[in-house]
């Protein structure tokens, strides 16, 4: 009963508009972020730029950290990504002085004043080198720098940093993590060589395309995918064909999860079909560049990174629409996807990945960060594919509830809003 | 194994209102009829029978399986609702088939029953046909299709009759008598003359209480003696409203042709009639309300 079912599920998603307006979406977005992407030259020696590379020389660490510090000291307002999610902090009197002191022992800073005044001067240089836009829009920001203070140990910095990252709460840019990856130098040709090396040999070409893609599908699939499910939810009410469903015998868990396997697999069938396209393209470039790749990165990727967001945000789409019977799990999939776009924005570049619905590697680059990351990802995809299945076990018990008559929290809903109104 | 259905004192409640008052009924193999103005309880009882309802209180058994378990009365029972459609845009025959699959028919058999089941509901020149492009009457023809696809030995339609034009209406009701040689099939209808010409049982409803169990014949031999007719004016037709339960009527010219109740012979011209089951449902729901003075 379950394959016929999935089967005929499978060919109702397919002639559903909202289907296809999704598979358009998911197509529009490839091509226009990912549809002429170059895939990467091997350097060439006097290249006039090979691009940036966090560098973890103490030193440069210190100065860069500390500079970000003053600035956000003098402007009062932090930025913080406590669980993942960005987060703007601002300190009473008293965490405020303690961030004071530590800028004090650590750059030896001594007031909002003295760190205004860096600031500034650090702007105005921007300015006159040019950096800086005539309208003071940026162009090429170099980042504010400054020295620690003499005799500060790189230990001891790191005591100061913890300190001021717990007062902020967590997920400050003082953290461990973030602070060793705030230093950026530019790459020298033997630098750009590396990375390069490490695209090809490491990860064989396509893993790193293939991240590349998951980070723009990711996006879309953090939200497209409740629309399938909401319409599906619906339907049966909307067709008034619940009560023949209802009364069939097929059990409750046979009819939500082979709906629910339908769409996740429909879902997950266009964005492999569309990563064809970059893989093809590796495969051109691997051939001419006579390096050998992965083929099967890409189907990977699509089932590691990019299939647990299918499966979460169809599972609560399904979960809340069989719950309430409403389209209410738009509302709520577009404030966590809002959320999780706009809270990820600090964090693009890859290997922190947070417990982000949509987790974000915007390079085929920074196999390093990856490895890095990877317990986190891995965390992550986990954690939101069991709620996957959680959500889904929960549908089932409602929906079998449904059949009998009770959870009737539609009408519930209803019923307050009639007599709200007439009130 | 039981074949009957056993109800007893099922009261049932939609958050304060009552809608079933101590139901209790015994429903044998053969054609069974609720009756009852709208808002009765027939709807209500139905669905109870059907699990599409959780009964409030009280116990309610179908074949010897309690609608507690709900998965085993699903399987025995097909349930034709009152108000429903299919998804618009399958056709007659892809809608049939998903149902088919739901009821856990294989391949083959979905293939022959619905082939089947599409001819005798006189659907099977329009099985391409999209169900949004049917009319009212052709999708009750689907919905009793349905219906009776998996064969169940229970059969619900709740006013299945209603919206269909008399051809159809007849061929239906045969098609219901058929079905019902050897099953139950519930049917609720406020349409008298449905229930006259196919039921051996009935029961009616008022107020969600049951007013009347039994056969036909026994209903009708309620309002033996008690159905007079008479010719009378129009202006006469006023008074006797106001004394009797007036049942149908005839317009012959300036004068009426009026059926009416009345425990004796009311006056001279009043000549005794034989009474029809339409008499004694009309008697029954007035003894109940009292016969207006
Ligand atoms: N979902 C509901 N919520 C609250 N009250 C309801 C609900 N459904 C039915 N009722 C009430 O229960 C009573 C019985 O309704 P039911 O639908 O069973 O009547 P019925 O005999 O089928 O009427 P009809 O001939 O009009 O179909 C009515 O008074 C109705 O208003
Ligand atoms: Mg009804």
């Amino acid at each position: 009963m379950f394959g016929r079912l999935f089967v005929k599920e499978c060919k109702q998603t397919v002639k559903s508009l909202v289907y296809w307006v999704i598979v358009l979406i998911l197509i529009f977005d490839f091509t226009s972020q990912l549809g002429d992407t170059e895939i990467a030259r091997k350097p060439e020696p006097g290249q006039e730029e090979y691009g940036y590379k966090s560098s973890h020389d103490p030193e440069l660490i210190m100065k860069s950290v500390l500079g970000e510090l003053t600035e956000e000291y003098y402007r009062e307002s932090y930025t913080t990504y406590p669980i993942g999610f960005y987060k703007n902090v601002t300190l009473n009197e008293e965490d405020d002085r303690r961030i004071a002191g530590i800028l004090k022992e650590a750059a030896g800073i001594d007031g909002r004043e003295a760190a205004g005044q860096m600031v500034e001067d650090w702007y105005a240089l921007q300015q006159e080198t040019g950096t800086l836009g005539a309208a003071g829009e940026e162009i090429h920001r170099e980042p504010l720098k400054v020295d620690p203070a003499e005799g500060l140990t790189y230990e001891r910095f790191g005591e100061l940093m913890d300190e001021a990252d717990e007062i902020l709460g967590g997920g400050s840019d003082y953290c461990k993590e973030y602070r060793e990856n705030s230093a950026k130098v530019a790459m020298t040709y033997e630098d750009a060589l590396e990375e390069y090396k490490t695209l090809t040999e490491k990860d064989r070409l396509t893993g790193g395309y293939a991240r590349l893609f998951s980070d723009y599908m990711v996006i879309f699939l953090g939200i497209l995918p409740v629309f399938l499910s909401v319409t599906r939810g619906l339907r049966d009410r909307r067709a008034m064909m619940q009560e023949l469903i209802y009364t069939r015998r097929c059990s409750s868990f046979t009819i939500v999860v082979s709906r629910y396997l339908a769409m996740t697999v429909m879902l997950v069938l266009p964005v492999l079909i569309i990563s064809l396209v970059p893989y093809l393209n590796c495969v051109e470039y691997a051939q001419r560049a006579q390096i050998s790749i992965d083929n099967l990165a890409f189907v990977k990727y699509t089932f590691g990174w990019l299939f647990p967001t299918i499966m979460v945000v169809t599972a609560a789409g399904m979960f809340l629409t069989e719950l309430t019977d409403t389209a209410v799990a738009v509302l709520v999939q577009g404030a966590w996807w809002f959320v999780t776009v706009f809270g990820g924005i600090g964090r693009l570049g890859g290997g922190m990945y947070g417990w982000s619905l949509a987790p974000r590697h915007n390079t085929e680059l920074n196999w390093q960060g990856f490895h890095d990351g990877f317990a986190q990802l891995a965390a992550n995809r986990l954690f939101y594919t069991a709620a996957a299945l959680i959500l889904t076990g929960l549908s089932v018990l409602v929906y079998s509830q449904k059949r009998k008559g009770r959870l009737k929290i539609r009408g519930k809903i209803l019923a307050n809003r009639k007599s709200k109104s007439e009130a | 194994m039981s074949t009957t259905i056993k109800i007893k004192h099922l009261n049932q409640y939609y958050g304060r209102k009552q809608a079933l008052k101590d139901v209790s009924l015994t429903i044998r193999t053969g054609m069974f009829g609720l009756l009852g103005r709208n808002g009765a309880g027939k709807t209500t009882l139905m669905k109870v029978i059907a699990t599409l309802l959780p009964k409030s209180e009280g116990t309610v058994s179908v074949c010897g399986r309690s609608t507690q378990s709900a998965g085993e009365v699903r399987k025995i029972v097909g349930y034709l609702p009152q108000e429903f459609s299919m998804y618009p845009n399958m056709t007659v025959y892809e809608a049939m088939d998903y149902l088919g699959v739901l009821s856990g028919l294989g391949k083959a058999e979905r293939r022959e029953r619905i082939k089947e089941l599409l001819e005798r509901v006189n659907l099977t020149d329009d099985r391409r046909k999209k169900v949004k492009a049917l009319s009212g009457g052709m999708k009750r023809r689907l919905g009793i299709a349905q219906a009776i696809l998996h064969d169940p030995k229970v059969l619900i339609v709740d006013e299945p009759t209603a919206g269909l034009d008399p051809e159809e209406r007849v061929r239906f009701r045969n098609l219901l008598c058929e079905i019902a040689e050897d099953r139950i099939v519930i049917l609720s209808t406020h349409i008298v003359g449905d229930i006259e010409a196919t039921c051996e049982d009935i029961a009616v409803l008022d107020e969600g209480s049951v007013i009347y169990q039994g056969t036909v014949p026994d209903l009708v031999s309620m309002t033996e003696g008690k159905v007079y007719s008479a010719q009378i004016s129009k202006r006469e037709l006023e008074l006797l409203k106001k004394d009797y339960i007036v049942t149908s009527m005839l317009t012959l010219g300036n004068n009426v042709m009026a059926r009416f109740l009345a425990e004796e012979k009311p006056f001279s011209s009043a000549k005794l009639c034989e009474a029809g089951v339409e008499d004694a449902y009309m008697y029954l729901m007035h003894m109940e309300r009292g016969i207006p003075e």
